[in-house]
């Protein structure tokens, strides 16, 4: 139970300072309108529904740590009887595993760091701005945004297959840079959004009282306006960069399986080995742990990084 | 002040708007174009049928399952999902009752916070492949294995009556922590004093739920709404993951967006997908329209 166990961070910012300023003032309040019984229940219903949740991650940690014996018996155990890192060691010794893994952070980093720039000068113009077409701007991103991707897997291919710099074509399909490109643009109307709810968020004032004291506009974006803006590069670095690591349906259409990522690994073995349940569960695990670490690291600021975009008009 | 605020414009947005012109806009016209001709995907693009696919389509006994199989998760994919991620949103946040005139949470909520999220985290590759485990057809299967070996065992996937609420089951479970941390975020925005006092006046659970949580928080369970019912028209990385015969058993799980990749990447028939993607783009845009406007009502102001 890696990430279960640490209950102990805080709540989302968002709903805890309110309710510790209310318990200060409001002690004393007359308790009205609960039922006992109600109050069984809700905990009950929370219990199960976690369980609900909560099983399947129980069960592929229990599958991977158990020797691939205890994995095939008839009679699954609730716990591993002896508990062993082979499935692990399996995994990284299988074919391609390290290099769909490197593969992976290669193209997440490059998409994550191109995505981060492109899309704060991008949220930069659409939030510190007016100019004719920026509404159309937001509304066709947004909207665009709706469709699923896949209508596009085709004309993308064609585009790919045939990228005509002018002095050269090249075929960028099954490479990291055309998928990293792809990614790159996958991610990118997120990042323009969310970055945009967090530079409206930075008063106006600090620009103006900036160019008064005879900044040019250049350095209000690198002094003023950048460094303000950091805790929204770090959240949304984290779902750019979980969104591109987890994606497998493109990478898994343009690349063949040494350029692909670990995504894309676990489906090919999940067909090519389908027994060996125990390795497999195992390079799940270990797909999932950057996202893990991320999550944890963002986890106080998950809900408002989900709201930062939407809410400020 | 205003001098020289377009070549900063310009020059901010000079490469995202390429990008996503070249990328996603052209792509898309690339695609109405390929959509009226009969193309195999290889090749120079030849033979135009001008509206030839789509009358194909109109014939297709397999374009019409997947469509009414779409229909089945645009209806319960958000309902189930919304309803539930309510009720617990609330739960975590005014379920457990007053202590001290302060209304809280259920006990350990900020546990369930984290459990519920979990499912997201995990890539829906990952998904498929624990929950082709939980419905194994066998006894080493995750739920026939909880049951006596003289039960014979369910089909779940393999079954046609059953394979399409399998998948829905996972949809919903992969995306139901993400609902309840959303309105979580928003519950914590409406002034507990809201709540305390209507408790005051002796409403219980269901009334606060009913009278105060969800008008004050249409517009979030709307947007939910839109996402969820646009997650039903994808579907595609599931159900081509975890079914049998992918779509399969006979058809029982095809939706749209497998269609579209097979046709393109298997059947050779790029052209056809194309026109399949071209009826998504209008199913989708179309759905969060109406959705939209059919859902909109006076905001509650917190």
């Amino acid at each position: 139970m890696v990430a279960p166990a640490r209950p102990a961070a805080p709540a989302p910012a968002s709903t805890v300072p309110l309710k510790r300023r209310k318990a200060k003032a409001d002690e004393g309040v007359i308790t009205v309108g609960r039922s006992r019984s109600g109050t069984i229940l809700a905990n009950t219903a929370g219990i199960v529904f976690g369980v609900f949740m909560l099983f399947p991650v129980y069960w592929v940690l229990n599958t991977a740590f158990k020797p691939a014996d205890e994995v095939l018996a008839l009679e699954p155990g609730f716990w591993p009887s002896n508990p062993t890192f082979d499935n692990f060691i399996s995994a990284f010794k299988a074919p391609l595993f390290l290099k769909d893994m490197l593969n992976g952070v290669i193209i997440t980093l490059f998409a994550v760091a191109g995505a981060l720039v492109v899309g704060f000068l991008g949220a930069l113009a659409i939030a510190r701005f007016q100019f004719y077409g920026r509404k159309a701007i937001i509304l066709v991103v947004l909207v665009v945004q709706l469709i699923p991707f896949l209508s596009l897997l085709i004309p993308l291919f064609l585009m790919l297959q045939n990228v005509n710099l002018g002095f050269k074509t090249f075929n960028l399909t099954n490479s990291l840079i055309g998928v990293s490109i792809t990614y790159l643009v996958l991610i990118l109307p997120y990042t323009v959004w969310t970055l945009r709810g967090f530079i409206s968020g930075i008063p106006r004032e600090l620009d103006e009282a900036a160019l008064i004291d005879g900044c040019t506009r250049s350095q209000v974006f690198w002094r003023i306006i950048l460094p303000l803006t950091g805790p929204g590069l770090v959240a949304t670095s984290v779902y750019g960069f979980i969104q591109a690591w987890n994606e497998f349906i493109i990478i898994n259409t343009l690349n063949s399986p040494d350029k692909q990522n670990l995504m894309a690994w676990l489906l090919q073995n999940q067909t090519t080995r389908g027994t060996a349940w125990g390795p497999l569960m195992a390079g799940a695990i270990i797909t999932s742990i950057p996202v893990v670490i991320f999550f944890l690291i963002i986890q106080r600021n998950i809900a408002t990084g989900l709201t930062a975009g939407a809410v400020k008009g | 002040m205003r001098h020289g605020k377009y070549p900063f414009i310009i020059g901010f947005l000079v490469v995202p708007v390429a990008l996503y012109v070249t990328f996603v806009v052209w792509a898309y016209i690339q695609a109405f174009y390929l959509s009226v001709y009969e193309w195999s995907g290889l090749g120079p693009v030849e033979n135009f049928v001008g509206f030839d696919n789509f009358k194909k389509m109109w014939d297709d006994t397999t374009f019409w399952q997947s469509i009414k199989h779409n229909i089945f998760l645009l209806v319960f994919l958000p309902i189930i999902t919304v309803v539930l991620a309510l009720i617990f949103a609330f739960l975590l946040n005014v379920g457990g009752g007053q202590k001290g005139g302060v209304i809280r949470g259920v006990w350990g909520s900020k546990v369930y916070r984290i459990i519920f999220f979990f499912p997201q985290l995990l890539a829906l590759a990952i998904v498929a492949v624990i929950f082709g485990r939980v419905f194994g057809p066998d006894k080493s299967g995750m739920i026939n294995g909880l049951f006596p070996d003289s039960w014979s065992p369910w089909l779940f996937l393999a079954d046609e009556r059953y394979a399409m609420g399998c998948i829905l089951v996972v949809l919903v479970w992969q995306a139901v922590g993400f609902y309840v941390v959303l309105f979580s975020a928003g519950m914590g925005n409406i002034p507990t004093e809201v709540y305390e006092a209507a408790a005051i006046d002796g409403a219980s659970r269901v009334t606060l739920f009913f009278k105060i949580t969800i008008p004050l928080l249409w517009n979030t369970v709307q947007v939910a709404w839109v996402y969820l019912g646009i997650a039903a028209f994808d579907a595609f990385a599931l159900v081509n993951i975890m079914t049998v015969d992918r779509g399969g058993p006979d058809g029982a799980t095809s939706v749209l967006s497998l269609m579209i990749y097979r046709n393109a990447f298997e059947f050779s028939q790029a052209g056809y997908a194309s026109a399949l993607g071209v009826v998504l783009f209008f199913l989708t845009l179309t759905f969060a329209w109406v959705t939209l406007s059919a859902t909109r009502r006076e905001s509650v102001e917190a």
